[in-house]
């Protein structure tokens, strides 16, 4: 029988009030025992958690793997390794696969492939049939094949009249709408933000107003028909307001951030870096701080990676021709804690909020429950390169560079991930 | 030539951002010396005889390829012209790839030629030969931005505290932005004027003057510099039609005979006659279109000649 003993590791739970530091035993992927100064059985492998803070495993609502026909870029296995060593334990995989997850086949097909692994793997159904954006895909189907919330992934949906008949139908199942904002007339084919970046570098540029039109216009939609509606990767100051004041007045406006957001502006494409490369695009100081205030005061819900692998053949062209996106499963902690988060936020932003949007359980952290849990230390250092990367792809500008916040140690399914780096 | 082989402070030539004033005064001195040398009856100097540059064309260009040609065979170079269909990466071969087997047979130097803004700063990264940019998306054009300011300093002596207006389609165009960083590094006044649709929303970012109305562009200005209406550069349309952007922008001899001045004409080529500019304009003594071209290979000679220093 495996045993795994947490030595010290300050628990952080809504439900565990405990201030005192906690020694956790977990035989075969179950909590055995909890308590202070507990004595480490025979045979147990110990890890030193007096640094680190425990907490149920991270839930990240914007996820790309390769599966089904992209597999060359990140395969189930290798994608679910990557959470799990980014202490991602739970994740809302998109829809934006060839074929897209648009009919039962998919949802089924995703959540049988996902069987075994460490990680809960939420499929997002598409809203549209091949998140094309003209008809409503099967919806309820998907919904008893396992999908939780739908989305044309990194498609807006253009078409006002569908996006409303999308949100009511959703609402009679009892579904949920992620939409990703962004008006296709506005934002061309610019692969940066409209500001000073994109005047020096010669490039057309994605006003920020292009994201802004489509929030507000989703917005008055989720309140006329009295339904929730929850935003992706929101990137812009004015968004950030546009759904603060939504919330206040009571409607049920939920939202994201992708971590590279909170850390990142513009500014880094000065000489055309395509790993930098992101859509929404990376904006401006102004609207990083507001992402951050928007964080601060509960206006933004949570954290995501926005995982996007692609090969190097995809990143190693000409700006203009690059694929967008870039991984982020093991990097979600180091950069939420570069733009500032508490543990305690932390625990908010990627493990509490997240589950109360796709409307999943949050696992307890109490005796005799299947053990979910990340344990990680904020404070310490590692190197994100070719031998720490568990993802199939490398697409990421922090590879190579030292990164601080540690995932030591999680635990999901009876599957464990122990850093050795 | 000094026997001290002078180079500049850059390896390579990818925008005028890179280039400090130094480099461009001493592109100029080193500019004059090779305009005295085509005015010789023999044009040819040796100082390039043992290097071998490649001219990289993925999008079509007559004048600045002819340009950079003649300046490499003025100076001795060895050349090999390439013109690759901007569409090759469909065809499966990458930038890197194309250009590496164009280097495996002994290439000193890329002359590139690009539809991607960034793309001569991603092959100088990635390959190694000395890029020099002949235009990068809308990105910049030094050599053009060079041989501009060259233009007025020869019509002026001097380009400090020159008025530039440069009008027309800012937004497609590289040739803006590598003039705005040239002239302003040499101490010019730049305004931009055109449609506000081809006007980048920042653009007041760079320091410059922006204006809609032609005839105040004009009134303001030393210098016109009307750039081409770049329609293959528009994926949508930014106006309604060409006779109505030469209604409002096209510069006709009656205008520039209503000005209280006498100003100079220049234009990057190639003309579109009747649309930015009449040809009674640019064939009237106050335009120097075609000072530039002569100017554009002497220019080319000194930005390869300075460059092959850094082999030195």
């Amino acid at each position: 029988m495996k045993k795994i003993f947490l030595q010290s590791a300050t628990i952080v739970h809504p439900e565990f009030k405990s201030k005192e530091s906690q020694d956790v035993l977990i035989i075969e992927g179950r909590i055995a025992e909890i308590g202070s100064g507990l004595k480490i059985p025979v045979g147990a492998e110990v890890i030193d958690a007096k640094d680190c803070f425990l907490s149920v495993g991270f839930c990240d609502l914007n996820v790309n793997f390769g599966e089904p026909g992209l597999e060359t870029k990140e395969s189930m296995a290798s994608g679910c390794a990557a959470a799990l060593a980014g202490g991602i334990t739970a994740l809302a995989l998109m829809p934006n696969t060839t074929p897209a997850f648009h009919s039962k086949s998919e949802i089924s097909y995703i959540l049988n492939k996902s069987k075994g692994e460490g990680v809960d793997i939420y499929p997002i159904g598409a809203i549209s049939e091949d998140r094309k954006g003209e008809q409503m895909a099967e919806l309820y189907d998907m919904k008893l094949a396992g999908a939780l919330a739908f989305s044309d992934g990194d498609h807006p949906v253009k078409d006002t009249g569908l996006m409303s008949r999308s949100l009511l139908y959703a609402k009679g199942i009892e579904a949920k709408l992620f939409a990703y904002a962004e008006d296709p007339g506005l934002a061309g084919k610019a692969p940066v933000n409209e500001g000073p970046m994109s005047t020096t570098l010669g490039l057309k540029g994605n006003p920020a107003l292009a994201e802004e039109l489509m929030i507000a216009r989703d917005i008055e939609l989720a309140a006329y028909h009295d339904t929730a509606i929850h935003f992706s990767t929101i990137s812009s100051a004015k968004s950030v307001q546009l759904i603060r004041e939504a919330k206040a007045k009571g409607i049920k406006v939920t939202c994201d951030v992708a971590a590279h957001h909170l850390v990142f502006t513009e500014d880094v494409l000065s000489d055309f870096d395509s790993y930098y490369k992101v859509k929404p695009p990376l904006r401006t100081e102004n609207d990083r701080q507001a992402l951050m205030a928007g964080l601060k005061d509960g206006t933004i819900d949570a954290i995501v990676s926005q995982h996007t692998p692609h090969e190097i053949e995809f990143k190693n062209v000409e700006f203009g021709l690059a694929a967008f996106g870039m991984i982020g499963l093991q990097t979600l902690l180091p950069m939420a804690i570069q733009a500032g988060l508490k543990p305690t936020e932390l625990v908010d932003k990627l493990v509490v909020n997240p589950r109360k949007i796709l409307g999943v359980d949050l696992p307890k952290i109490a005796l005799g429950e299947q053990a979910n849990l990340v344990l990680f230390d904020p404070k310490a250092s590692w190197i994100f390169d070719s031998s720490s990367n568990r993802s199939r792809s490398a697409n990421s500008p922090l590879m190579g560079q030292k990164l601080t916040g540690k995932v030591v140690w999680a635990c999901n399914k009876g599957q464990s991930f122990r850093s050795n780096y | 030539m000094a026997d001290q082989h002078p180079k500049l402070s850059t390896k390579h030539l990818l925008g005028i951002k890179d280039l400090t004033t130094e480099d461009i005064q001493l592109i100029f001195e080193t500019a004059d010396n090779f305009k005295d040398v085509l005015n010789r009856p023999i044009k040819k100097v040796p100082s390039l005889r043992d290097i071998t540059i490649a001219n990289i064309f993925f999008e079509n260009s007559t004048r600045t390829k002819l340009s950079f040609e003649l300046a490499e065979k003025r100076l001795s170079a060895d050349t090999i012209s390439f013109a690759a269909s901007s569409s090759s990466v469909s065809k499966g071969e990458t930038l890197i790839d194309t250009v590496n087997n164009i280097l495996a047979m002994k290439v000193d130097m890329v002359v590139m030629r690009h539809p991607h803004a960034g793309a001569g700063l991603f092959l100088s990264k990635h390959v190694d030969a000395q890029i020099v940019n002949a235009g990068d998306g809308a990105h910049e054009h030094p050599t053009q931005a060079l041989l501009d300011a060259f233009s007025i300093r020869e019509k002026y002596g001097d380009v400090s505290g020159k008025k530039v207006a440069i009008i027309g389609d800012i937004l497609h165009s590289r040739v803006a932005l590598s003039n705005i960083l040239c002239l302003q590094k040499l101490g010019a006044e730049v305004m931009v004027c055109g449609p506000t649709t081809l006007i980048p929303k920042y653009i007041g970012t760079l320091g410059v003057k922006v204006e809609h109305d032609l005839l105040k562009a004009l009134n303001w200005c030393d210098v016109a510099n009307m750039l081409r209406i770049q329609l293959e550069r528009q994926d949508i349309r930014y106006f309604p039609s060409l006779r109505e952007y030469t209604m409002l922008y096209g510069l006709n001899k009656e205008i520039l005979d209503s000005l209280n001045k006498e100003i100079t004409v220049m234009h990057p080529g190639p003309i579109n006659r009747g649309v930015e500019i009449t040809s009674d304009v640019a064939d009237s003594k106050q335009s120097i279109i075609l000072d530039q071209v002569e100017n554009g290979v002497a220019i080319r000679m000194a930005v390869l000649y300075l460059l092959a220093g850094h082999r030195a």
